[in-house]
């Protein structure tokens, strides 16, 4: 019974010793870079954005935060900074809702900016559980809580990352871990911030963006079974409630940054798509531009364009991986319009451009 | 509260396991009260607002069997208040569980508009299925009365409450008196341990994360063949590793306190027949559907068709026990299916020759297997024309996918199958035998070795590391 009492304690203190094992290989390692930028280990970063974001705000230079969903996530930095000026980190999250962005770039405002670049889309605005509630986002990284820090620290996952790198960053192992790291595998597989979810450079643009592949999109949102999914998120209620709480609140809140916002060109089949099979959808978008456009414009660190009526871009379906994303081509003008103030929304005609948008819409015909 | 949850490990169960020995050393009672109130604690955090109907249902069912055991009555009003109290019972599980689903295929069938929105309470199926065995075995003669702390504490024990093994009063209740289990035991809790780490490495590092393959397949998109048999077979481990990584804690947190529960897996992916894998899977429920039902409803003595029929409404009603949807009709009506084919291949089928025999059972388990999983594509569906999507895209090998992600998975997919395929269960490692109330007979001895205490010691910790937030257990909605 002595020798039973005995293992008791010894398999309490094992547990308890590779548990603080764990934790000190990631607080050494540090993965996301959230205690101090790394120098000791070779840096690497993780497309998860969620997570990654928390690091790379309190380890980056920037001077610029660039936000956005999925149509803000090929954007490289170097091409902000070479066109924008200035130095940017790309905040961008698939998916985002405006509350997710709008914590992000709360915590952002801690490095002090000068600028952010926003790419808004309508149906961000929508009901979201409370940040802390969040399953996907870890608002403790960002608030620095106990809990935040400890999940990171005693995390498993994190300490395997914490392995990998830790044995990259050996000299005699580097090229053969280099080789085997795979973002199928690790977390963190990429070395370099400015390839966050970036295209490669032998990505095929040409087979990812066609008009075959957006009218196939077109077809699969608008078959019978799937079109009532449409209207999702767009309550026109709750866009304007969220509109309030999370745009308008951080533009307030932070009237010495200079907020560049704009409204990605979407391909004209999404609007199409919802005139032909969701019309109370597409008057909530029309609706919602309406109140937002003028309420952005009350603010003098607001800096407003609209993309949507560019028809030599939105009607070229080419430019299309499916009804709303465009290719990295389009990135690139995207940030010369931004560079250059066109298609900037003035304040003597605040919808002028949803006027044009809504022309345009009307007058569309699918060739079938 | 989650067992997989950091406010579980270092201090619900800590607290409780201290305050249940410290108590023990002056009473036999105090630390089942004290047992019954931590469990109505662990059950409040979280669901709250379903404690009282928790408290109504024990003081209910409670009531009645006091009726049956106590009160000297009549044969047919003995009837009458079994049939009060299961029907009482029955009505509460149909407002809670079922409301919402009569509603919805009312207004499909009438064109009318109810709406009904009740949340389901957690553990209400469990609660209820073994309260009602209780209330059956009091109108059989086979209860002896039991003092209410004791049979609170039977409803409520925390390490079942919420998702099972579904447990038996005759095998609890008498454990629940025994004074030697209120005396803090070092090997039971070293085994405990063990096994709960066992369960923990199995939902958090195993369960959780071969999650993220199962949704692409059971999504709005279009899933390949490979994708959705990667989808299916993805979520065929990651929900025996789920349910049985929860049974394996419910199991190691009990043995703390000195109360051997009931095993609920022994290895299902091993069986070589559907009838075997219902010996193998959910072991209790299996139990509790042939003791209250099959066997009520006749089971085979009233000829070999009565006893297909009987199999076949028995599955279809454990099918929709799971949850309230035709999904779950669905998969109930396969596997009442199947066990009808197999039972009518043993009694018509060819007799095999005994140098055929490996190959028969070899094949017995592939088709098993298969069986299984197939039925499991309905279980997981949102509704019948989704499942039927995704076995229609099984079926359709010309559209192959098979990229450097589907390569990846199904390597990942295998290594999950060798596990459940060839590595022993947590019984067969820890030496588990709930009938005898014997646990690590070999750890008792000396001759543990330093490797097994410390490897163990590592699965507890890697378990810890696994935790992820919100990460649900798959069977705390039923």
């Amino acid at each position: 019974m002595r020798f039973v009492s005995k293992n008791l304690p010894r398999f309490l203190c094992a547990s308890a010793s590779i548990l603080l094992l764990a934790a000190a290989l990631n607080f050494v390692v540090d993965p996301l870079q959230l205690f101090r930028p790394s120098k000791l280990f070779a840096a690497m970063y993780s497309a998860d954005t969620r997570m990654q974001d928390a690091g790379l705000i309190r380890s980056q230079d920037f001077d610029t935060a660039f936000m956005g969903t999925s149509l803000a996530i090929h954007f490289r930095q170097r091409d902000i900074d070479r066109i924008l000026g200035g130095r940017s980190l790309k905040l961008s999250m698939t998916g985002s809702s405006s509350r997710e962005q709008s914590f992000v770039l709360e915590a952002a405002m801690a490095r002090r900016p000068k600028r952010v670049v926003w790419q808004l889309d309508d149906w961000i605005f929508r009901d979201t559980p409370e940040i802390d509630s969040d399953v996907y986002l870890p608002s403790g990284l960002y608030r620095r809580t106990a809990a935040g820090l400890a999940g990171y620290l005693f995390s498993g996952q994190m300490a395997r990352e914490s392995l990998w790198i830790l044995a990259r960053s050996l000299p005699p192992l580097q090229p053969a871990v280099a080789r085997l790291t795979s973002d199928l595998v690790f977390k963190f597989p990429l070395s370099d911030v400015d390839d966050i979810n970036s295209l490669p450079p032998d990505y095929d643009v040409a087979g990812s963006y066609n008009a075959g592949k957006a009218l196939a999109a077109y077809r699969y949102i608008t078959d019978p079974a799937r079109s009532r999914y449409l209207a999702d998120d767009y309550n026109y209620e709750a866009m304007v409630r969220a509109f309030e709480r999370d745009a308008i609140g951080l533009i307030a809140n932070n009237p010495d940054v200079v907020f560049d916002i704009y409204f990605p060109p979407y391909s004209i089949l999404q609007f199409v798509a919802m005139r032909d099979f969701s019309p109370r959808a597409l008057k909530a978008v029309y609706d919602f531009t309406d109140y937002a456009f003028p309420r952005l414009l009350q603010f003098p660190n607001v800096r407003l364009y609209d993309f949507r009526a560019v028809q030599e871009v939105t009607h070229d379906l080419g430019n299309y991986g499916d009804v709303i994303h465009h290719s990295p081509t389009i990135d690139l003008k995207v940030l010369s319009w931004l560079a250059e103030g066109k298609y900037r929304v003035e304040p003597s005609a605040p919808v002028a451009s949803l006027e044009r948008l809504k022309a345009q819409v009307e007058a569309y015909r699918l060739e079938q | 509260m989650l067992f997989n949850s950091h406010l579980f490990i270092f201090l619900f169960l800590p607290v409780v396991l201290a305050g249940y020995f410290a108590l023990g050393r002056s009473s036999n009672l105090a630390p089942v009260i004290w047992l019954a109130l931590a469990s109505l604690a662990f059950y409040a955090i979280g669901n709250w607002q379903y404690v009282v109907l928790l408290l109504a249902s024990i003081a209910f069912n409670y009531s009645v069997g006091y009726f049956l055991i106590a009160r000297k009555l009549r044969p047919r009003t003995r009837f009458a208040v079994l049939t009060a109290g299961v029907a009482g019972d029955l009505a509460v599980l149909g407002i809670f569980k079922y409301a919402g689903f009569l509603a919805a295929n009312f207004n499909a069938v009438f064109s009318t508009d109810f709406v009904v929105h009740i949340l389901l309470p957690v553990g209400i199926s469990f609660y209820t299925f073994t309260q009602i065995a209780f209330l059956v075995d009091a109108y059989r003669g086979q209860v002896a009365r039991y003092a209410l702390p004791h049979y609170a504490l039977f409803v409520t024990y925390f390490p079942h409450l919420i998702a099972g093994p579904i447990l038996h009063h005759r095998d609890m209740i008498p454990q629940f008196e025994r004074a030697e289990t209120k005396r803090p035991d070092p090997h039971l809790i070293l085994c405990g341990l063990i096994i709960f780490a066992i369960g923990l490495f199995k939902k958090t590092c195993l369960a959780d994360a071969i999650q993220p393959l199962v949704g692409p397949a059971f999504g709005p998109g279009s899933p390949t063949f490979d994708q959705a048999w990667i989808g299916a077979l993805a979520y065929t481990f990651q929900l025996y590793f789920d349910f049985s990584g929860y049974s394996d804690m419910a199991i190691g947190i009990s043995l703390m306190f000195g109360i051997f529960l009931p095993l609920n897996f022994n290895s299902p992916y091993k069986a070589t027949s559907i009838v075997d894998f219902w010996r193998r899977w959910h072991m209790t429920l299996s139990q509790f559907l042939r003791d209250y039902l099959y066997i009520p409803l006749g089971g085979n003595r009233r000829g070999p068709v009565w006893r297909y029929v009987n199999l076949v409404i028995t599955m279809l009603l454990g099918g929709l026990w799971h949850g309230a949807a035709w999904t779950f009709v669905a998969w109930g009506a396969l596997h009442g299916a199947y066990l009808c084919i197999n039972h009518a291949w043993n009694r018509f089928g060819p007799e095999v020759a005994p140098r055929l025999r490996p190959v028969v059972t070899f094949a017995g388990a592939v088709l098993t297997f298969l069986a299984v999983v197939v039925a499991w594509v309905f279980f997981r569906a949102d509704d019948i024309d989704s499942a039927v999507y995704v076995l229609a895209r099984m079926a359709d090998p010309t559209r192959l996918a098979l990229g450097r992600a589907e390569i990846f998975n199904l390597a990942f997919i295998a290594f999950y199958a060798a596990l459940a395929w060839i590595a022993p269960n947590t019984q067969a490692i820890m030496g588990y035998d709930h009938a005898r109330r014997a646990v690590g007979d070999s750890l008792r001895e000396a001759r543990l070795r330093p490797w097994f205490l410390y490897a163990t010691s590592a699965v507890l910790a890697l378990g810890i590391l696994g935790i992820q937030q919100h990460s649900e257990f798959i069977y705390f909605r039923f």
